[in-house]
């Protein structure tokens, strides 16, 4: 379209020239007129065909951006082909741009939940520790902490992230720890403590594990503390120590009898062969009463961890307990208490272990001749339920009883009434071994009843067998 | 010169018999608790001049008699052994402070308690 305006110029000038310079000057004026004409009217048409073709691209440019879709341009016209060409291909260089970094966004995405997925775990993972875990960063403030710590030093989980560690735990002590191991400065140290912490409820004894965390580089990026509740360990430590205390003094005891009374037979410090009689049956007495206790405690490690040989056979229990009864008469007697049996007759049987229940039977007895005063009465008792095929031993005394709130416990190992800790010396294994015996081995039931200043009641039932 | 009275207490009925035998065999005149709050009565009434005392005793014991006795003046002045089934020894002060001169653990030797009687009363004796 520009070459025919041009064209038309190019012809308008040339017959201006000649009509300038030739000689029929009116046919050739015509003859410009007309191809001027022409040439503008060509023109004219040229331009608004260009403004056609514009707007067109224009029209699908506002397409494609309200559409967010990106196109090639399209156009016939020859004059404005390079110039669509060179836009459809810096087009296409952005769409794909934008392509590249739509799929890096969608990477970033995945990434991020990946990200967010596995810090919930860890977080979870810290959270369901029952030790305590306070992380703190390089300015000694809470990043992360769990349930166990808010439990501990009584601060709420939610508000206390990003707050600084002294403003959520009053404990002195473990801040200044944290703080220590911050500016310590190393980014690999460790460090264990034992600490104690106060509460208004209890005190604990926490072992606790100070480490410290590096970023990427290496730097000192915090503290974590993990504090381990050792309260129940310490206390088990005393219970067993208090245990080997008692457990000796409990051994040397009648050791001492024996020993000395050795020495003085050696020495033949005694009066007469009566008086070297008596001797001798201290000596046995005592010897005795060593071995009883070293079969409580024996027995009650094996029942316990379950190496103990059982050997049930079928068994009169009035025979066993006449048997105890025999064993403890001339304590009973020392103590001028009287012993009264009211037993059944022997003909009713139980699946028993004849040692085991002997040894129960005699620590209730012991028992009950220890927490009786002078003068006192022990009753031994057996009921038979022949519809319930059961058989009950009563053994009551008319001791010191036992308050209320030591009852439940009273079969616990190591536990003693300590009301009655004056009234005689033991291990506290007694008891605890006979509920073993009764329950664990024989399948029994055992029970106490108890009034302070009246007495007490032990007792046990077992199953009658055919 | 009148023989010495001794009171022995403990509430193993054995020792305490072991005890008594081995001192009067001795010539010594012997008194026995068996427990805490009977030996300090018997202390405040009889005045013996040694007492042979449990460390664990049912009531009051062994150390509680003891500061019981230091601190009537009337007692005070009674040197004392102790018998102990306990691992542990007491701490010096307590044992200082409390007239308490010797410590003998369970199990002990009769033999090796009379010549700890003896040595006690003289050292007494020489310090009168």
């Amino acid at each position: 379209m520009l070459a025919l305006v041009a064209g038309g110029i190019l012809c308008f000038s040339q017959s201006l020239g000649e009509a300038i310079h030739g000689g029929t000057r009116l046919h050739i004026g015509i003859f410009g007129s007309v191809l001027f004409v022409l040439g503008a009217g060509a023109g004219l048409a040229a331009i608004v065909l260009l403004r056609r073709d514009c707007r067109f691209l224009i029209d699908a440019i506002h397409r494609m951006t309200s559409s967010g879709r990106l196109d090639t341009l399209r156009t016939t016209n020859p004059e404005i082909r390079p110039l669509i060409l060179a836009v459809n291909e810096m087009v296409e260089a952005a769409d794909q741009t934008v392509s590249e970094a739509v799929l890096r966004m969608k990477e970033l995405e995945i990434e991020l939940k990946v990200a967010t997925a596995q810090r919930q775990h860890a977080e979870a993972i810290i959270y369901s520790i029952s030790d305590a875990v306070l992380v703190t960063d390089t300015f000694d403030e809470l990043v992360l902490s769990n349930e166990a710590a808010a439990r501990t030093f009584q601060f709420d989980l939610e508000r206390s992230r990003r707050l600084p560690i002294n403003q959520i735990i009053s404990d002195e002590k473990l801040v200044e720890l944290i703080r220590d191991m911050r500016q310590s400065n190393s980014s690999t140290g460790r460090r264990i403590v034992e600490h104690r912490v106060k509460n208004q409820r209890e005190d604990k004894i926490f072992k606790v594990t100070l480490s410290a965390v590096a970023d990427n580089n290496n730097m000192p990026a915090g503290v974590v503390a993990v504090l381990h509740d050792m309260t129940r360990e310490k206390e088990v430590a005393e219970l067993k120590n208090d245990f080997v205390s008692s457990v000796s003094h409990e051994l040397r005891t009648p050791l001492a009898s024996i020993k000395a009374y050795i020495e003085m037979l050696i020495d033949g410090e005694y009066d007469d062969a009566k008086t070297q009689k008596e001797f001798y049956e201290v000596i046995q007495n005592e010897a005795n009463r060593l071995s009883r206790l070293i079969d409580n405690i024996l027995n009650i490690s094996r029942i316990e961890s379950g190496l103990v040989q059982i050997n049930k056979q079928p068994q009169s229990l009035m025979v066993i307990l006449k048997e105890a009864i025999e064993v403890i008469a001339p304590q009973a007697k020392l103590k001028q208490i009287n012993l009264v049996e009211k037993l059944t007759p022997v003909f009713y049987q139980t699946l028993a272990d004849k040692d085991m229940l002997y040894q129960a039977v005699l620590n209730l007895l012991s028992n009950a001749v220890k927490y009786t005063p002078e003068g006192g009465t022990i009753t031994v008792q057996t009921l038979v339920d022949e519809a319930k095929r059961k058989v009950i031993t009563r053994i009551s005394d008319t001791g010191v009883g036992i308050p209320p709130k030591d009852l439940p416990f009273v079969f616990d190992k190591f536990y003693r009434a300590e009301a009655n800790n004056h009234m005689a010396k033991g291990t506290g294994l007694g008891l605890s071994l006979v509920k073993h015996i009764v329950e664990t081995v024989h399948r029994g039931r055992i029970f106490v009843e108890s009034h302070v200043g009246k007495g007490s009641c032990f007792g046990f039932e077992l199953d009658l067998c055919e | 010169m009148a023989s010495k009275k001794i009171l022995v207490a403990d509430d193993e009925s054995h020792i305490l018999n072991v005890v008594s035998l081995k001192l009067r065999n001795a010539g010594f005149e012997v008194i026995t608790a068996s427990d805490g709050q009977e030996a300090l009565e018997l202390a405040q009434s009889e005045r013996p001049d040694l007492l042979i005392t449990d460390y664990h005793m049912p009531q009051l014991s062994g150390l509680e008699l003891c500061q019981r006795l230091k601190q009537d003046p009337a007692t005070a002045k009674i040197p004392t052994i102790m018998l102990t089934a306990r691992g542990y020894q007491l701490d010096t002060q307590d044992t200082e402070q409390n007239g308490i001169l010797r410590m003998l653990s369970k199990p002990f030797s009769p033999r090796h308690l009379l010549s700890t009687v003896n040595e006690v009363l003289a050292a007494a004796a020489a310090a009168a």
